[in-house]
């Protein structure tokens, strides 16, 4: 009888007990992304003028993004950037981890660390780096135009979206190809020696063995690239009055735009209304390359 | 013990003081009013890093109010950091510092005290006209005039000796004819540098007479096609067309640096408070600037513009207004001055824009020119009549999106960049509350 209660009691509490252990983060998780996503929803249904006050609007905020030129040209921008620079950064990533892994170099360590390193820069401190680095009036651009004869501008209006992919590339390729080189340091060295025992040949390892093993942080990293990429905002916003003629707009990428909404034309609601359907955009990207990916990694 | 009785003695002179104040003496007008028996602290946000200056003479005054100043950031972040206070109710500081420009955003809702309840008005004819006029909004004071920035030409002598230029010029004319031969010099030379700089074309208009904002409560009238408006935009489309003008440097940039240091960028059509910035940028041209009056568009006439200036306002939620007040009329009008403009502040009082020690103010940087005679003089020509649309902050942003192509690539006229501009401005507007058209 009396272990039937007990059970019972058991079976009560034991829920509570398990909330308790997730309070700490449920009350920050709460705080710190519910809330504020939910108010954005919220504000986006409002307009705030400048005569008039606050005011319920609906979907307006949505329907006028919609019909946004300037909106387009921002969220065009990223997309075609992601298309280009996360392959080449990611293939990048591969070719390091691959080459760090193969044991044949030396000073792999060292070397790991300096392809790491400028992920540890701030992209405040980078860009305004590659900013001095690449205007045409000093540093090495202007120095080799110089010398050449040449007049090559990094920073104009056809040129800069390189440019930043240049400064996201160097600034993300060791982050990635940490990811991939963790995930080849977990495959065991027996299966090498096996393959090699069958006679496989180092090409055959990297094909058969390495990549596969890859497949799984690569989704991973795609979808953090990504999500970075969609949000492009601070190399942007500095070169902007780091360098003139660069044809950065205040519309540029989409965070720029709802930046610039919100804080120099004070509508927040619309502000609100892009930021959301940047979200949803971003997301509905990033699950179906997790889908995709990770059907391939349970098919394999 | 000796300390707080020497407070006390000093407080009962404030009360009187205070007295006679409301007793209709026009002397103190500010310190009607003003509670003396408790304890206050005033918060003022200013950028402008001479206001703390005035502080120490004017706790003495007043000994039971502290005068706490911040800088809550400059210009936008200040406004939005505002509109954040007024919105939430909490936090609203006492005085806070505007660029003119952006005065109308916060008058015209509402979001300021009208200052005739102290009797602003009363010293309206102390200051410049057009700074009075910056801050006087439907015909009432919204804020006092602080600090000013008529526009002045910034000239490197050298350079301009160089070309075969011996005077500045003293007309646009005379200003297009130095820019050929300063370009004549080759290379990267030019008589100046422009990159969708908003504030030099306005400067151009302003002085010309152009008036493309019309402001009437909340509603407001945008037109470029104004005689004055329409022969600033033609004269600066030719310096454009002709390359007498870099595009590729704009202002506050390392390459504009550069270009003012080594001398190819010849000239800067700029408000006065240039002054304080450009010997540092640059110091090896130490000795060949000098400050002449904004070129004329006709000869003999002595017309000029604002570039910059900021003003002083009490913001409506504030919670200790006649203190503020006579805080504010201390550090922009009274005694509090002086000590502000020995720190370097460039106030539009005529009585100071008049005063010898100002006038004799020289720099080695400027060759001990005595440049305060021409800024001065400057102040006074400024026309009047000026009006921002409340929303220019949004509109300076917009300016640099609709003129980048022109600036970019060439593509268009600055007359199609305005036109633009416009109906940018007006969809915005009218999407704001107002009535633009």
């Amino acid at each position: 009888m009396s272990s039937t209660t007990t059970n019972a009691l058991r079976v009560r509490t034991r829920p509570k007990v398990g909330l308790l252990f997730i309070a700490p983060f449920a009350v920050l998780f709460l705080f710190v992304l519910i809330i504020p996503i939910g108010y954005s929803a919220y504000i986006s249904l409002f307009q705030n003028k400048l005569i008039g006050g606050n005011a319920f609007v609906g979907l307006d905020n949505y329907i006028k993004l919609f019909n946004d030129p300037q909106f387009y040209d921002g969220a065009i921008r990223v997309v075609v950037f992601t298309a280009i620079q996360v392959p080449i950064m990611l293939l990048s990533a591969i070719a390091l981890a691959l080459a760090i892994d193969s044991l044949r170099l030396h000073g792999t360590k060292f070397f790991r660390v300096i392809v790491f390193l400028p992920y540890a820069i701030p992209a405040i401190v980078s860009t305004l780096m590659w900013g001095f680095m690449l205007g045409i009036r000093y540093g090495l651009i202007g120095s080799l135009n110089e010398a050449a004869g040449t007049s090559f501008d990094p920073f104009a209006p056809e040129t800069t979206m390189i440019s930043i992919g240049v400064m996201v590339t160097w600034g993300f390729t060791g982050y990635n190809m940490l990811i991939f080189y963790a995930a080849l340091r977990a495959v065991p060295r027996e299966l090498y020696e096996a393959a090699a025992i069958d006679g496989a040949n180092e090409f055959h390892i990297v094909r058969y063995i390495k990549l596969p093993a890859l497949r799984g942080s690569l989704v991973v990293t795609v979808i953090f690239s990504i999500i970075g990429t969609f949000q492009l905002f601070n190399e942007p916003n500095i070169l902007a009055t780091l360098v003139s003629n660069s044809g950065i707009t205040s519309y540029y990428t989409p965070n720029l735009y709802a930046y610039n909404l919100a804080f120099t034309g004070s509508q927040q609601g619309y502000a609100a209304a892009l930021a959301i359907v940047m979200a949803l955009f971003t997301i509905a990207i990033a699950y179906v390359v997790q889908i995709k990916g990770m059907k391939n990694v349970l098919n394999k | 013990m000796k300390k707080r009785i020497l407070a006390a003695a000093v407080a009962t002179v404030a009360t009187l003081v205070a007295l006679t104040g409301c007793t209709g003496s026009s002397d103190a007008p500010s310190s009607a009013g003003v509670p003396t028996d408790k304890p206050i602290t005033l918060k003022v946000w200013s950028w402008d890093g001479t206001v703390k200056e005035a502080v120490p003479g004017f706790e003495k005054l007043y000994p039971n109010i502290t005068v706490d100043v911040i800088n809550a950031g400059s210009s936008t972040d200040e406004y939005t950091a505002l509109d954040n206070a007024i919105q939430a109710g909490s936090g609203v500081p006492d005085i806070a510092m505007f660029e003119y420009f952006s005065l109308p955003l916060f008058a015209i809702p509402g979001k300021l005290t009208d200052l005739s309840q102290f009797g602003a008005e009363d010293i309206a004819s102390d200051y410049v006209d057009a700074a009075w006029g910056n801050v006087t909004i439907d015909g009432k004071p919204y804020a006092l005039p602080s600090d000013y920035g008529p526009a002045a030409l910034f000239y490197n002598q050298a350079v301009l000796a160089e070309a075969g230029v011996t005077a500045p010029p003293a007309t646009w004319d005379e200003f297009y004819e130095a820019a050929k031969k300063v370009r004549a010099l080759g290379g990267d030379h030019y008589i100046t540098n422009d990159s969708a700089d908003i504030f030099l074309l306005l400067s151009l208009i302003w002085e010309g007479g152009g008036r493309p904002f019309t402001v009437d409560g909340s509603n407001v009238t945008i037109d470029f096609t104004d005689a004055g408006t329409t022969r600033a935009v033609e004269y600066w489309q030719k310096m454009l067309d002709e390359d007498l003008v870099n595009t590729k440097v704009s202002g506050w940039s390392d390459d504009w640096n550069r270009g003012l240091n080594e001398g190819t960028i010849a000239t800067q059509i700029i408000g006065s408070w240039f002054t304080s910035t450009l010997p540092e940028r640059a110091p090896d041209a130490a000795g060949d600037f000098r400050i002449a009056p904004l070129p004329q568009w006709e000869a003999g006439e002595a017309s000029g513009s604002e570039n910059g200036g900021s003003a002083m306002a009490i913001p409506a939620d504030a919670k200790n207004k006649e203190a503020a007040y006579a805080f504010l009329e201390y550090f922009t009008h009274g005694d509090g001055l002086q000590p502000r403009i020995d720190a370097g502040a460039f106030v539009p009082k005529l009585s100071n824009l008049d005063d010898e020690e100002f006038l004799a103010t020289t720099n080695e940087f400027f060759g001990d020119q005595k440049y305060n005679e021409v800024l001065a003089e400057s102040s006074k020509n400024v026309a009047t009549g000026w009006q921002y649309p409340p929303f220019f902050g949004w509109a300076r942003t917009s300016y640099e999106d609709v003129s980048a192509p022109l600036y970019n690539s060439g593509k268009g006229t600055l007359a199609d960049v305005l036109e633009t501009w416009k109906q940018r401005s007006i969809e915005y507007g009218n999407e704001q509350g107002f009535t633009v058209e």
